[in-house]
């Protein structure tokens, strides 16, 4: 994602904000309300930015050169039969109208139905969720642990091997696209010592343990990059926030080292580092895909390719749709996470 | 600055590198040692040995030649995004530095929504859409980075667009292709270069999985995800053959990313726009991958 606040768009942000600052009533630098104002600013900016993409995602289905009249009826069809499917999907009518009537009723839940097998897309995306969320979240969980930990102890460590070694490990694997790491990982783990399945996916019912051995290499594969790129920026912050003369106060007032740490330099050496995590959650989305196909998984990525090769419309239309909320939703989130976090961010940005 | 880059020995390696690459993308398979497509139904899935260097895949086809002859279609889709994405997005992100508060903030909720696609799901999406092409996927992409550069080059821009000689320009009644082409070119094009190698690097790993994905392509032409998809079927009979492509791949994007660090860091005050990409929390652009 964009770094959301940037100072061109600031002016509308407040403007939005101005009644909700009164409604809320709250003292004027409280957390409460640099979580709002965070909260406004992203809203004002996800709101037009999602209109947008629907504008695109729609416009592309409909300038296609797909045609379900032709895709469901085959070569034999008679321009009467053509015309009368056209007109059953609504192809007929003026592209704003065809276009309001899919956003309305993409708001109620209804994303149309594929021209092949009439599964509505709704259905088929909310069967197919589960897997990619797994997926794209234990990533983003194995990210998280791993980077934290690496960059705090490279930090700690400054200038020692640990560092270098944590640093020089971090470099080469964010060369490292998802899929290679994916197949190098099933090379390693599934097939010279199998220890884990090379791919497919069970659902969580079938067993907690047995749905994580299906999730762990293609978690890992996926992860590996965003934790390699958060390690670093938080090495480099949290060296940055421990030379600061607050975290000597703090030393010489007599505060325990891993309190200094964890809630003094940690606090104000982590914004970097969530800001990356905002920038890698499209990747986390789109790479998703990929693994999906390296492991064999039947999740979004999957339905959105099977539905290109076939050239299903609503199907991709759906599928990118929600690929592109899921992005908005969790940069808002990593957003206001930020604001809460470091009050100044906003200020600064 | 491209002489100042080139000190560095990892430029070096990186450029060596790529000039083969390049090479290949020019003679195509006129330095493949068989026939990229001839099988060998008497000899699949087999290791090195003196006749095929890098082994034979599934139909007992020669590694080596497939991935000399796979080097041209992946590097020429690559380019493909990149023109395109630098066309539609450098002179915008110029002339964007000088435009009104409407005109900015409703380029930028554009660009927002053109970064806010997942590009390889955009790029699949957009290969169904309109018959399944490579070239098709590729000039989607290429429609997605345009607004990376237009980022970059607008913020690269817009620290000269208020400079004295561009007001004394204007002043002395340059029009304002002059005064891009002549002032604000110059100061932006350090960017424009450390944009391209870094977007290229993107570019080149977007087709790789697109090609991996079996999008646009048709199957007996090599690519180096094409390879990489058909060897993950036979680990257990060859388990180190996707290795051979993968390194192809991660190779050209390492270069390419190692060249684009060099000339930042040879362009100095210029490469700073530029820098952008290196600092998440000044970072205006989604870097791909």
């Amino acid at each position: 994602m964009t770094a959301v606040a940037t100072p061109e768009v600031q002016a509308p942000a407040e403007e939005v904000l101005a009644p909700l600052d009164e409604v809320a009533d709250l003292a004027p630098h409280s957390p409460a309300r640099g979580v709002l104002i965070a909260l406004g600013k992203g809203l004002a900016i996800a709101v037009p930015v999602l209109f947008l993409t629907t504008l695109i995602t729609f416009a592309l289905g409909a300038f296609s050169d797909q045609d379900p009249a032709a895709a469901v009826l085959g070569e034999v069809a008679t321009p009467a039969d053509v015309e009368r499917m056209r007109h059953e999907f609504g192809l007929d009518r003026p592209f704003y109208s065809q276009y309001g009537s899919w956003v309305w009723n993409a708001l109620h839940g209804d994303l149309g139905s594929s021209w092949f097998t009439n599964i509505p897309v709704a259905d088929s995306i909310v069967e197919r969720l589960p897997v990619s969320l797994s997926v794209a979240g234990l990533a983003l969980a194995i990210a998280l642990v791993l980077g934290a930990g690496g960059g705090i102890v490279a930090a700690l460590n400054r200038g020692r091997f640990v560092d270098r070694a944590i640093t020089a490990v971090s470099a080469a694997i964010t060369t490292v696209p998802a899929f290679v790491a994916g197949i190098g990982l099933i090379i390693v783990f599934a097939v010279l010592i199998p220890v884990f399945p090379t791919g497919g996916y069970v659902p969580i019912s079938a067993g907690i343990g047995l749905w994580a051995s299906f999730l762990v290499l293609p978690a890992f594969a996926l992860g590996l990059d965003a934790s390699a790129d958060l390690a670093r920026q938080l090495r480099t912050g949290l060296v940055g926030s421990l030379d600061e003369n607050y975290v000597l106060g703090a030393q010489v007032r007599g505060l325990p080292w891993r309190r200094v740490v964890l809630v003094h330099a940690l606090r104000n050496g982590a914004a970097p580092a969530i800001a990356v995590v905002g920038l890698h959650i499209p990747r986390l989305v789109g790479g998703a895909v990929i693994t999906e196909a390296v492991f064999q998984m039947p999740g979004i990525g999957q339905l959105t390719r099977d539905a290109a090769l076939r050239g299903d419309v609503p199907v991709i239309q759906g599928a990118l749709l929600v690929a592109v909320l899921l992005v908005l939703v969790s940069s808002l989130v990593v957003n206001v996470v930020l604001a809460r976090l470091l009050p100044a961010s906003g200020r600064a940005a | 600055m491209i002489r100042r880059a080139l000190r560095a020995r990892t430029a070096q390696v990186a450029v060596a590198f790529l000039g083969l690459v390049l090479l290949l993308v020019i003679t195509g398979d006129l330095f493949a040692p068989q026939d990229p497509l001839a099988q060998d139904t008497g000899a699949v899935l087999q290791g090195s040995s003196a006749a095929h260097w890098l082994g034979t895949d599934y139909l007992g086809r020669d590694v080596l030649s497939r991935l000399i002859a796979g080097t041209r279609v992946s590097v020429f889709a690559a380019l493909t995004a990149v023109v395109i994405g630098a066309v539609l997005g450098i002179v915008p992100g110029m002339l964007s530095a000088f435009s009104g508060k409407v005109a900015t903030w409703t380029s930028l909720r554009v660009a927002d929504a053109f970064l806010a696609l997942p590009f390889i799901i955009f790029a699949i999406a957009v290969a169904g859409l309109f018959g399944n092409g490579l070239f098709q996927a590729m000039v989607a992409v290429g429609i997605l980075i345009a607004p990376v550069y237009f980022r970059i080059i607008r913020a690269a821009a817009l620290s000269h667009a208020g400079a004295q000689y561009v007001e004394a320009a204007t002043l002395l009644g340059a029009p304002w292709w002059h005064v891009l082409a002549v002032h604000i070119w110059p100061k932006v094009l350090p960017a424009v270069v450390v944009t391209t190698a870094n977007l290229a690097a993107g570019g080149l790993l977007v087709v790789s999985s697109l090609t991996f994905l079996g999008i646009g392509i048709q199957p007996p032409e090599p690519t180096w995800g094409g390879m990489l998809a058909s060897d993950l079927g036979y680990l257990t009979q060859r388990p180190f053959g996707p290795v051979a492509p993968a390194l192809a791949i991660m190779g050209t994007v390492a270069a390419l990313n190692l060249l684009a660090d060099a000339i930042r860091d040879a362009s100095g005050d210029a490469g700073r726009a530029a820098e952008a990409l290196r600092n998440p929390l000044k970072r205006e652009v989604a870097d791909v991958r």
